[in-house]
């Protein structure tokens, strides 16, 4: 079926076609910071699908994070394979992975499956640093150390890559709203024993969506080990990642396609301002932001713009 | 053959016999009323219809398929849905979302299909002119007939209502009650609990009576309200 394009759907792929030529007309640093802004606009999407959509509260998105940024180095300096190809075959193992861990954890209901899913996380971590001493003859991870990677050349690469990533979760969160998998995923959020009641099997699609939001993640996980040139198991599998996730989602808009974006760029754009001005106190006005923004906006940014229209509306008719 | 067959089904919930040996069976078309006190097992006896509950002891039988144990969205699928006693929806889906939904994974529509029978079902049940609407907007009586709209889109042949008409004025009962007939007419097969005896009266072909999870009664709705066992159970030992 076709459907007629939404006026936010529009305004998507307009977004998307600018970026696409962006590289052509500014320099290094607004392109760094627009790749860390996609970067972030990616791993907070990739969690609103679980947490916007779906009504799981996942605190472990940093494991497939982690799984991903290992799986990478490890494709490119054990088996010499391109990072392209090792990135999305990082998240290929991550999906694997997903699967096997997620049958059980997704069985766990609201608060359950957010300590299930911290607590995988953090023995994500042990065993990351662990893994060497373990397994000796086939190490990995370098244990405290971590691995270096090799460096790449030029930026272009991890621009487009964050890019794609970004456009991926957004376009699927577009998706979500008029699909059939997305109605279900909403009445899973919304009241999951009517859900079943209802003939939804919410097991097969909360699984469904976890899989693939760990596939997103792990590839932006690879994709930021390349970028740096070295990784190791305290930061790549550190909860600090998950509460980024989680409050440039909860700051944009939880549930919204563009949520994650604008609190990607917003909380991105802020510590880079504050952050070279005032290099001491920036932490504690980003703090003051935050906690201003939830008192006064619960729903986020993009809850401040849909009110803005909606008063527009009312004020028409 | 019969639709529905509970064989000496027994639930217990830790010391508590919430169902003993209960059996009856249900035959297509058929309006079926349970009947019986608080507390009396009514709901318990339809969650474990509907798999919500599976039953300690004893066996269901849908169409000749035993179905005890199955997850509740398998039950669905078979093809037996489910009211709740209090009842249930998506808050910020629409209304037409509701039904949706249950088109969707009940009956296994696409999205087209799914779309134009919410429509009706609505339409079925008067709720067309709040299909836009959220669904956490409506009332206590227009969330009972989405409920029913919602059951009705999953395309189960078999519907278990429970209490459908707890909290409902006299005019809006009288309302259900002629809802429920046109849901018989349209070939589907209801169980119904209710509280109201007069609604029941009205309505069901039979009278299955519980009382502490045991079956007590059962037969005509005249019959069995006159039965000496049914009015102590309801009324106590005085008028017995």
């Amino acid at each position: 079926m076709h459907r007629r394009l939404s006026i936010s759907e529009w305004l998507a792929l307009a977004a998307f076609a600018v970026l696409l030529v962006l590289p052509l007309a500014v320099g290094a640093y607004p392109m760094r910071v627009a790749t860390v802004i996609f970067m972030w606009a990616a791993l907070a999407g990739a969690w609103n699908l679980m947490a916007g959509y779906a009504g799981s509260v996942d605190l472990g998105p940093v494991f497939h994070y982690g799984v991903g940024g290992f799986a990478t180095a490890a494709l490119m300096l054990k088996a010499g394979l391109p990072f392209l190809v090792s990135a999305v075959l990082a998240g290929v193992v991550a999906m694997a992975v997903a699967y096997a861990l997620g049958t059980p954890t997704l069985r766990l209901r609201g608060a359950y499956f957010a300590i299930g899913t911290l607590a995988l996380a953090e023995s994500g971590k042990q065993l990351a640093l662990a893994w060497d001493r373990l397994v000796p003859w086939f190490p990995l991870t370098g244990g405290s150390a971590g691995v270096s990677l090799p460096l790449a050349s030029g930026y272009a690469v991890f621009y487009y890559v964050m890019l794609g990533l970004m456009a991926a979760v957004t376009g699927g969160a577009f998706w979500l709203q008029h699909s059939k998998f997305g109605y279900g995923l909403r009445a899973v959020g919304e009241n999951d024993r009517l859900a079943e009641a209802s003939g939804v099997d919410i097991h097969r699609l909360r699984r469904r969506l976890y899989v693939a939001s760990a596939f997103i993640i792990a590839v932006t996980g690879g994709a930021a080990g390349y970028w740096l040139s070295y990784i190791n198991a305290a930061e790549s599998f550190s909860a600090a990642v998950t509460f980024q996730m989680v409050v440039m989602t909860l700051l944009g808009g939880l549930g919204t396609p563009f949520g994650p974006v604008l609190g990607a760029a917003f909380l991105t754009l802020v510590s880079e301002f504050l952050g070279t001005r005032f290099v001491y106190y920036y932490l504690i006005v980003i703090g003051a932001i935050i906690v201003a923004i939830s008192l006064f906006a619960p729903a986020g940014l993009s809850g401040v713009l849909t009110l803005g229209r909606r008063r527009r509306v009312q004020e028409a008719v | 053959m019969s639709l529905l067959a509970v064989r000496r089904v027994t639930k217990r919930f830790g010391s508590l016999v919430a169902l003993n040996d209960v059996e009856f069976s249900l035959s297509e078309h058929e309006i079926l009323g349970i009947i019986g006190p608080n507390g009396a097992g009514k709901s318990t006896l339809f969650n474990v219809i509907a798999g919500l509950d599976t039953p300690s002891e004893g066996d269901v039988v849908f169409r000749g398929r035993s179905i005890a144990g199955l997850p509740p969205d398998a039950v669905c699928r078979l093809g037996i849905a489910k009211t709740f006693q209090i009842p249930q929806l998506f808050p910020r889906l629409t209304v037409a979302e509701n039904v949706l939904v249950a088109a969707l994974y009940g009956r296994g529509a696409s999205l087209n299909e799914a779309r134009v029978e919410a429509r009706e079902w609505l339409a079925f049940v008067g709720l067309a002119d709040k299909a836009t609407l959220s669904a956490e907007t409506l009332s206590i009586a227009e969330r009972r007939r989405a409920d029913l709209a919602r059951v009705l889109a999953t395309g189960a042949p078999l519907i278990l209502l429970d209490e459908n008409m707890a909290g409902l004025n006299q005019t809006e009962v009288a309302a259900a009650v002629t809802l429920l007939r046109k849901v018989r007419e349209r070939g589907r097969t209801l169980v119904v609990t209710e509280h109201i005896m007069r609604a029941i009266l009205g309505l069901a072909d039979r009278v299955v009576v519980l009382n502490y999870g045991e079956k007590i009664a059962e037969g005509p709705p005249a019959d069995v309200m006159r039965d000496a066992t049914v009015v102590k159970a309801y009324l106590g030992e005085a008028h017995g």
